[in-house]
């Protein structure tokens, strides 16, 4: 058995870096990448030249991270990972990061997401060709072929398997609104009702409007390296606990028959024992929000919630602002903006670090952030974030 | 105006399926050492790790594990409404196969576990894009 506990609080998260958030950004995808990684380094108090590792994911809606690497001016690049995927890998870009500081193989990593995702290429092949992967030829003939679409297949399961309603749903999104609200990056930050909610525009049944994502143009960065180093940096270092990727069957590999449960399921009992930790340690999750089911199976799947309880957990306000584990305290993906788990992560570090100003969770040590919980993709990934005791 | 049905992408190790629905049959990959079922083709079986598989014939029998109703037209691109179902059919429990639904096009009777069978439906020939075959299931 492989014992992956050697990562535990070797690395850290000493920087992160943000563009604004909108509908045209008006520039590249390497111009966003560079002004987040700009910023993120800022942030860290680093210079370019202690940058010596680059790493990203995108599915050919992006910059190529080698490319990044020449403008960032790195001569001899220790480390380069560009990986193929959507949101699933999104943590595991971190977490290889953090892999390849903690072997000495490269000393400092910046890895982000950029991407024009309203402005230049959606998700899921509406206003291109579709994405090259061979399970489509399954789907998009059937008029089965966008994100929207494939995730109500999986989220109709697990809404008819535990009896969840459109108004449990709606709970999720109003509470993540509600943290928008006081954000100022937020897309969103009008407060949603459950009228509204209901009243919004069916999408693919059983998802409406205010299930799914905002695409965005933004980019996000974090900044990687070693524990003793980030001791020495101006920030308060947020180290990383844990990181692993799971999950790896899908609707279209077999294996997996029980679509009311993701491969987080059986990849979170992994992380938490390489961290050393459990899910009533966690203050605050970030967890990948795509659409409003994946938050219900993942407060599941990561322990959070016995089985088929999670819309009871979120009607008793745990997720809320004050309640017991403040779930997506950005706004999320449906509020804030979707930069595809990287903003995810940015939040978890501003919310350590206790700069997280009035949407702060008071006293936080310990956050979880994930990727897309591995419906679709099969993968998933995920980081468990801490401050030094 | 309907939407088109976007063409199949077929691949080297897909014609093999795509060609048996052009003939109204369904098929999987069966392993030819262990017996186990598998879709999309591909080259392994990975309970067994066997390269040895065949094209096999499935009873065109399953049930409804979900189902959704496309009610936004995704710019031209989608019908609404329109119904996909995926089914999980009967020789394994995760084998499961997404596809037409021949009921109502709003999805209207249909429940997780609804038993149904298998049908075929050929999409005709539109300018250059050859014709195909689709499976569409029914109540059964």
């Amino acid at each position: 058995m492989s014992d992956d506990t050697f990562l535990r609080d070797r690395t850290a998260i000493v920087g992160v870096g943000r563009t604004g958030y909108s509908r045209d950004s008006g520039v590249s995808t390497l111009t966003l990448a560079l002004r987040a990684i700009r910023a993120a380094l800022d942030d860290a108090g680093l210079a370019l030249t202690d940058v010596d590792g680059v790493a990203c994911h995108r599915v050919g809606d992006s910059v190529q991270a080698t490319l990044v690497a020449q403008s960032l001016g790195i001569a001899d690049l220790r480390y380069h990972l560009d990986l193929f995927g959507g949101g699933s890998q999104s943590n595991w870009v971190v977490g290889s990061a953090a892999l390849a500081v903690a072997t000495g193989a490269a000393e400092c990593v910046v890895c982000w997401r950029a991407v024009n995702a309203r402005s230049e290429f959606r998700m899921g092949g509406t206003g291109r060709g579709a994405p090259d992967t061979l399970e489509f030829q399954y789907q998009a003939p059937y008029w089965f072929a966008t994100p929207p679409q494939q995730f109500a297949m999986y989220g109709r399961a697990y809404l008819e398997r535990f009896g969840v309603t459109a108004e449990d749903l709606g709970r999720v999104a109003i509470a993540q609104r509600a943290f928008a609200v006081d954000n100022e990056r937020a897309v969103m930050r009008t407060p949603l009702s459950m009228d509204e909610y209901l009243g919004s525009r069916p999408v693919v049944d059983p998802l409406r409007l205010f299930d799914c994502c905002l695409e965005t143009d933004a980019a996000v960065a974090v900044v990687v390296t070693s524990a003793a180093r980030a001791r020495d940096l101006a920030r308060t270092p947020v180290l990383i606990a844990g990181a692993t990727c799971g999950g790896g069957t899908t609707l279209f590999s077999n294996g997996h028959g029980d679509l009311t449960r993701s491969g987080a399921a059986g990849m979170a009992p992994r992380l938490y024992a390489q961290a050393g930790l459990t899910p009533a340690d966690v203050d605050v999750a970030e967890l990948y929000d795509a659409f409003t089911p994946l938050v219900l199976l993942q407060l599941e799947d990561y322990g959070f919630a016995p089985r088929g309880e999670a819309a009871a957990f979120v009607a008793d306000g745990a997720t809320a602002r004050g309640g017991a584990l403040p779930v997506n305290t950005h706004g999320g993906h449906l509020s804030e903006g979707y930069v595809h788990g990287l903003n995810h992560v940015a939040e978890a570090v501003d919310q350590l670090r206790g700069d997280a100003g009035v949407r702060q969770t008071p006293g936080a040590r310990v956050a979880l952030t994930t990727g897309q919980p591995g419906y679709v993709a099969g993968t998933t990934s995920a980081l468990l974030l801490q401050t030094a005791a | 105006m309907t939407a088109p049905r976007p063409a199949p992408f077929v691949e080297r190790d897909s014609a093999i399926w795509w060609d048996a629905v052009a003939r109204h049959e369904l098929h999987c990959a069966r392993c030819d050492d262990c017996g186990a079922w598998r879709w999309p083709v591909r080259a392994l079986c990975a309970r067994c790790g066997s390269l040895a598989w065949s094209s096999t014939p499935v009873s065109g029998r399953g049930t409804v594990a979900s189902w959704v109703v496309n009610r936004h037209d995704f710019g031209g691109a989608v019908p609404s409404p329109s119904t996909v179902v995926l089914v999980r059919l009967a020789e394994q429990d995760d084998l499961l196969m997404p596809g037409a639904w021949s009921g109502p096009a709003d999805g209207a009777g249909l429940a997780v576990d609804l038993p149904v069978a298998v049908g075929f439906l050929d999409v005709p020939a539109v300018d250059d894009t050859p014709g195909f075959t689709l499976c569409t299931w029914r109540s059964a």
